[in-house]
């Protein structure tokens, strides 16, 4: 095995990552502004990055972020509330109700030849009914925010006093998540679900059963949802029907798309740049300009969509290749030097 | 040795609103035969092979294939049994490359373990090896129909619909298409029915041949029986041309 | 309770009536030019804003706005076609939706940046009040919008098929190339198919203004209804267009009566899966 391989311009961009996400909170020690800046942005990065399996790679536009993220934090945080069940479990129950829902939904939807379009919309539409749903549903909802209890251990009830813990467990969690899709890209479902974003009937008439493999797409994509949905209720200490938010589905539906859709970095790395910038925004400019934010967002989704559809993730990637392949004629260069002496 | 046909349409009948695209057709495909779909732009050709491929769901009629009736299956269930087909305008993944296109073939049967061999086998097999890791967008039509065939035979079937696999060949490329047919018709014992304007194509390699006009089978038999045929004269030629040769 | 369903069922008629008309807007792009809007509900959120803009500063009756807001949305239309729409059309469908959610977005934003978020209203019209019958009240506003939105139907319905423009229009959805040979210049054709549809949001917006008030995210609910009825009635239908309308109107009109107001969505929604799920061409629908 050839160590110098290693030192490639990929692998060193990758360590130099993951040292600065370690590194970020020991840096700004004191502010909490700003681990729960990098917080929220690691929770964006891992909900596109999860979005990116069902939008990148298979090819629907789900706007239901919200909901599956929504419901995993009402399921944490009712089972905190009322029968002590600590989060740690209550996530992947959170999980698992938003893989059920997204099941129901998706498989009225996913049949051979129903468009794409009657998906994009059905899940636009499920937030806002999610939303009414859970304001009229006192004992869980209701208007008012129903506060997740301290309790005696941090640990047991996920609920720590500043955002540090938060943010380690949500770099792991994107570390994850980011694995699932390369495990998944370089698959058979990987494949089979790139295959079927270009071309559903030559896809099919190959064996591929595109309804299965969609809806395995949206379980996953919405199990991992609905398990940050339960982070995300211990970060905020309440759940309250705002949470099942569509401005914030088609945030994580922009990024994934910005991104690159199907590569596996791609919408982490959006998520990285456009959160931050955002959240910059928002500091600057207040509450005053509410909707500009989401106003650049959209006039950034619809350029990238014109004139670089496939996001921005293959520049990086053509960035990557030209570095790499000075690179070796650097060290090609070193080593025809070394022979000649 | 097998009795019952490997295809057999009966009285297959498709719709579009009140247009009739195929009308009560028959016909029969005995294994290891390679036999030719002909017959005038607009005669539902490509309708036909759609039908019983899975792709279009037929108003009337039946497709038993190995003995099954497949005629309301899913095309990927009629793939898992061991049919599969090409596109007569090439349907690419255009973004994948040659050799993921294969690959997704290649999983119909194959998993994770041994699917590479498989991508490897059929590369080499129709002489891929050299752009195998192109991107098919940037592939010229001879190479793309290459991948489409590729990707089919990856998925190890029994028979193989092509759908005019030839049209826009240069006389080699259609040349070493047609012998790559012949290989796998006899080496692999893969039954061909094969949707074709080009006659070369169709006069060498089929054993039989079935006519279809205006959605309905006019005639059907070997090659020669069809190229003397008058009413298949007349569907091309209409009935001048008819007139013409009994002069 | 009959007399809760009674008159759940004509209130639900009446806005059917009118759900069908924006409806009209949408199937006309889908329909002709397999253009999916994602922001169509948000051209009728903009239109209702432009209407009370309007309304208030000219102080005019919301009903006769679009007067001036449908002209104004028809150029909206034209600009939105020739900027971003006419782009996406040789492009993957993703584009398409991509492009259509972020118009969306920014609408909605627009909305909220220039009128803040809480809702306007206008002051009433002429046609406010009641007309009893029996034990039944309508409001006259949308006794009025109903009537003016089906006879709108019907003009359309007319000038699809007897003047040279809409069968011009109806040429370019059936066979594009065809059409573009026989001299239709079908940029021009979508561009005016998009304004058209644009402008009639302008209309619907005008009389909904007249019984409603407008907020920045009611571009959801009118999104979600008129994808419903499209859904509902398919393609190629116009009266279908209408008996999907009030089939939609009456079950939120019911869900409302019966349940509770805040789950008036919740009903549509059951729908517009249902009719997804077994039968995607909708009731009446050619394609």
């Amino acid at each position: 095995m050839n160590v110098k391989n290693l030192f490639n311009p990929r692998n060193i961009l990758i360590l130099i990552g993951v040292g600065i996400a370690l590194a970020i909170p020991l840096i700004f020690n004191a502010s909490q502004y700003v681990m729960l800046l990098m917080t929220t942005v690691l929770l964006y990065a891992i909900l596109a990055s999860a979005w990116n399996i069902i939008g990148g790679m298979a090819g629907q536009l789900d706007l239901a972020a919200a909901a599956y993220l929504g419901l995993g934090a009402f399921t944490t945080g009712t089972l905190l509330i009322r029968w002590n069940i600590t989060p740690w479990v209550g996530m992947f129950l959170g999980g698992l109700v938003a893989t059920a829902l997204a099941m129901l939904i998706g498989f009225p939807l996913f049949g051979f030849k129903v468009k794409e379009l009657w998906y994009a919309l059905s899940s636009s539409a499920l937030v806002v009914v999610l939303q009414s749903l859970f304001m009229m549903w006192n004992e869980v909802g209701g208007p008012t925010e129903k506060y997740l209890p301290i309790g005696t251990s941090p640990w047991y009830s996920l609920r720590f006093n500043d955002y540090m813990p938060y943010y380690y467990l949500m770099l792991i969690i994107l570390v994850v998540v980011l694995l699932v899709n390369r495990w998944i890209r370089y698959s058979k479902l990987g494949y089979s679900l790139l295959a079927l974003g270009e071309d559903e009937d030559a896809v099919e008439v190959l064996g591929v059963n595109s309804q299965s493999s969609k809806l395995k797409a949206l379980a996953i994509y919405a199990f991992i949802c609905g398990v940050v949905g339960g982070i995300f209720a211990s970060i905020y200490g309440y759940v309250h029907p705002a949470f099942f938010d569509t401005s914030m589905s088609m945030e994580i539906a922009i990024l994934g798309i910005v991104g690159g859709m199907g590569f596996i970095y791609g919408p982490a790395l959006a998520a990285i740049v456009m959160v931050s910038f955002r959240e910059v925004l928002r500091a600057s400019l207040g509450s005053q300009l509410a909707g500009l934010y989401l106003a650049v967002y959209a006039i950034i989704l619809i350029v990238v969509a014109l004139y670089q559809p496939r996001g921005i993730a293959p520049l990086v990637e053509r960035g990557i290749k030209k570095a790499q392949t000075y690179f070796v004629e650097l060290t090609r260069g070193r080593r025809a030097d070394i022979k000649s002496h | 040795m097998d009795v019952e046909p490997i295809l057999k349409v009966t009285n297959l009948t498709k719709k579009f609103g009140n247009l009739v695209a195929v009308n009560r057709a028959s016909l029969e495909v005995n294994r290891g035969e390679i036999v030719g779909l002909i017959g005038p732009n607009g005669a539902g050709k490509t309708t036909l092979f759609n039908a019983i491929s899975g792709l279009y769901r037929p108003e009337e009629g039946t497709v038993f294939f190995k003995g099954m009736n497949v005629t309301n299956w899913l095309p990927h269930k009629i793939c898992k049994l061991g049919m599969s087909r090409t596109f007569q305008v090439t349907r690419a993944f255009t973004h994948m490359t040659v050799e993921d296109t294969v690959r997704v073939g290649a999983y119909n049967r194959f998993n994770e373990k041994n699917v590479q061999d498989k991508v490897d086998q059929v590369i080499k097999v129709c002489d891929l090896v050299d752009i195998r890791k192109r991107v098919c967008e940037d592939l010229g039509l001879a190479s793309l129909r290459k991948v489409e065939l590729a990707r089919a035979l990856a998925t190890e079937p029994e028979m193989l619909l092509l759908d005019e696999a030839g049209a826009g060949l240069n006389a080699t490329e259609l040349a070493v298409f047609m012998d790559l047919i012949k290989k796998l018709n006899q080496e692999s014992q893969i039954t061909f029915c094969v949707v074709e304007h080009v006659m070369q194509m169709v006069m060498g390699l089929c054993q039989r041949i079935v006519v279809l006009d205006s959605g309905e089978i006019i005639a059907a038999g070997t090659p020669n029986e069809i190229s003397n045929n008058a009413r298949v004269i007349e569907a091309y030629l209409g009935k001048r041309a008819v007139h013409a040769r009994n002069q | 309770m009959f007399e809760t369903a009674t008159q759940g069922i004509i209130t639900g008629i009446l806005m059917g009536a009118i759900y069908a008309l924006i409806a009209l807007g949408l199937s006309i792009v889908f329909g002709i030019m397999n253009v999916t809007n994602f922001a169509h509900g948000d051209f009728v959120m903009l239109s209702m804003y432009l209407s009370f803009a309007v309304g208030s500063a000219l102080a005019w009756d919301a009903v006769a706005t679009p007067l001036i807001t449908a002209p104004l949305m028809f150029l909206f239309g034209i600009i939105t076609y020739y900027l971003l729409i006419d782009r996406t059309l040789r492009q993957m469908y993703v584009v398409q939706l991509a492009v259509t959610v972020g118009l969306q977005i920014l609408m909605r934003s627009a909305a909220l940046i220039i009128w803040q978020a809480q809702p306007r209203a206008l002051q009433y019209s002429f046609i406010q009040g009641n007309i009893q019958i029996g034990d039944f009240q309508i409001l006259t506003s949308r006794l009025f919008s109903a009537v003016v939105s089906l006879i709108f139907i019907a003009g359309m319905a007319y000038f699809l098929s007897k003047t040279w423009a809409g069968r011009a229009m109806r040429a370019a959805s059936d066979d594009l190339g065809a059409a573009s040979l026989m001299g239709v210049n079908y940029h021009k054709t979508y561009a005016l198919t998009f304004a058209i549809g644009s402008s009639i949001t302008a209309l619907a917006g005008g009389l909904v203004m007249s019984f409603q008030q407008t907020d920045p995210v009611g571009g959801i609910r009118f999104g979600l209804l008129s994808w419903a009825v499209l859904a509902l009635a398919g393609l190629g239908s116009l009266p279908g267009l209408i008996v999907a309308g009030i089939i939609v109107g009456v079950v939120e009109s019911l869900t409302v009566s019966f349940f509770d107001p805040r789950s008036r969505l919740l009903g549509v929604y059951a729908i517009f899966i249902l009719v997804l799920w077994l039968r995607p061409r909708g009731l009446f629908g050619r394609r």
